[in-house]
């Protein structure tokens, strides 16, 4: 059972992070009155990069790309997905928060091979964001790792059956809060698709990628929104039993988001980082002083 | 449209996925700007047929090249042309490229953009209306269906003389060759 759970928890991962991509492009399509692409393009998209060939711009330009895929697929195992936890017994989140650091590693590694201006850019970018969003997320963990008394997810998620789930009940609704507001910029979407703007710096970090690279770039994307989300079902909406309900609860997270998603413009950088430091870094903090407090 | 045709698929998922995966640099210098974003935006949607605009020329696989196109664009068009992974499509869009148009005997404008790089497909007009944008690649999935969109074959095989007749305009090139067969007239030389 256990040995099962390392080959679906990625499997699982993918299908939905795929069909997520999809998803996001029809609502995006109609939310703009247009009718929109199949719910299957990013298949059809994927299939089309690995079928093509690309330029190569040295050893780690290869090896980069694959070590962030690694990065992300590595996170699953430790995330519960709806009951299939395969390594979440050890280590728990502060594994997760190394682990999560190594996806935007292994691109920027990479994408620096490129040595093209628009990826310097977007890699500075890219890790400004990750310094805006750390803050508020270790100051969100901290709380739930200190009112659940453990740092295993696992052990989050049945104490939230027993106790009700975390984003409703007192202690923990404004580091869940928090966590929301943050989300985007996890997800590294709009508002916070600042280091991949295709109209300012010519997707950033991607503009080398062609063919293969591509494809496996758009997987981890599509892994990267299974990441953020499933850790917030995880931590604040009570995980679930099976996936079905794992995955109804993911859905509707996403297609809330989507709907800010697709209503709102691009930040500067700087202004990111700004709205980061602000309201989401006080409410994670108020947010940890209550549930030591209480 | 085959789009759902899933034997398809499995016979031939790379000229499939190339049919409706067209990711499309567009190359606005002249004219033909001002026709390319209400197709790809909400009035016309080119996104429902897989085309999407794509950013940098290593995503894309549709070269679109609208207006007239003066000496100083036909280097950056063939940079591009050069960059974008095979295999590759290109259609021009509006007179100019095909035959001159309106730009016949200018000093500084090319006449024949087929003779600097292969073209697939022609979008007659001036200027075409956006709709026939997607005439366009309706014609250009069935030409890609008949292995007749052979444009980055034939700049393969004839690279030789595509890159003539563009030294012949441009002087010097400033990049090396993309092929290797343009070391051939050296060995040749070597000989005589």
């Amino acid at each position: 059972m256990r040995i099962a759970g390392f080959i679906v928890s990625p499997l699982l991962a993918l299908v939905i992070g795929i069909f997520f991509l999809g998803l996001a492009k029809k609502i995006m399509a109609r939310i703009h009155w247009r009718y929109g692409p199949p719910i299957t393009q990013p298949i059809i998209d994927v299939i089309r990069f690995f079928s093509q060939r690309s330029v190569s711009h040295g050893p780690l330009f290869d090896l980069g790309v694959v070590l962030s895929l690694a990065g992300s697929l590595v996170v699953l195992l430790f995330i519960p997905l709806g009951g299939i936890h395969p390594l979440s017994g050890s280590g728990g989140l502060l594994v997760i928060l190394y682990l999560m650091l190594l996806a935007p590693l292994g691109i920027a590694l990479s994408a620096a091979e490129g040595a093209n201006p628009n990826i310097s850019i977007g890699i500075s970018r890219t890790f400004l964001l990750m310094m805006g969003y750390e803050v508020p997320l270790l100051l969100v963990l901290l709380a739930v790792m200190t009112e659940y008394q453990t740092i295993s997810i696992v052990r989050i998620v049945e104490a939230q059956r027993e106790a009700g789930i975390a984003l409703f009940s007192i202690p923990t609704v404004l580091s869940g809060v928090a966590y929301i507001l943050i989300l985007p910029a996890i997800l590294g979407v709009r508002p916070f698709d600042v280091a991949q703007a295709a109209q300012e710096i010519s997707s950033g970090p991607m503009v080398e990628y062609g063919g293969p690279y591509l494809a496996l770039a758009t997987i981890q994307h599509a892994l990267n929104l299974v990441i953020g989300i499933s850790l917030f079902v995880d931590l604040f909406l009570g995980g679930a039993g099976n996936p079905l309900t794992f995955f109804l609860k993911m859905l509707a997270v996403f297609v809330l988001g989507l709907f800010v998603n697709a209503v709102m413009p691009r930040f500067r950088i700087e202004q990111a980082v700004r709205y980061l430091w602000g309201w989401p870094t006080l409410l994670a903090l108020i947010g940890l002083i209550v549930v030591m407090v209480i | 449209m085959d789009r759902n045709q899933l034997m398809k698929w499995l016979k031939a998922p790379a000229k499939m996925s190339n049919k409706y995966s067209l990711h499309a640099v567009y190359f606005c210098t002249g004219c033909g700007i001002i026709e390319v974003p209400p197709s790809i935006t909400a009035r016309w949607d080119a996104e429902r047929f897989g085309v999407v605009p794509a950013a940098t020329p290593r995503h894309a696989n549709l070269f679109l090249i609208t207006g007239y196109v003066s000496l100083k664009t036909l280097r950056a068009i063939i940079r591009t042309y050069e960059q974008m992974p095979e295999p590759k499509y290109t259609v021009g869009f509006g007179s100019c490229p095909i035959n001159g148009g309106m730009y016949w005997d200018s000093y500084n404008t090319i006449k024949h953009l087929d003779k600097y790089i292969p073209i697939d497909g022609w979008i007659a007009g001036c200027m075409p209306r956006p709709e026939a944008i997607f005439v366009a690649v309706t014609h250009l999935w069935t030409l890609i269906d008949k292995d007749m969109a052979d444009g980055y074959k034939r700049y393969r095989r004839n690279y030789r003389a595509y890159r003539a007749n563009q030294e012949q305009v441009l002087g010097a090139l400033d990049w090396p060759p993309l092929f290797a067969a343009a070391k051939e007239p050296l060995l040749e030389e070597a000989r005589a």
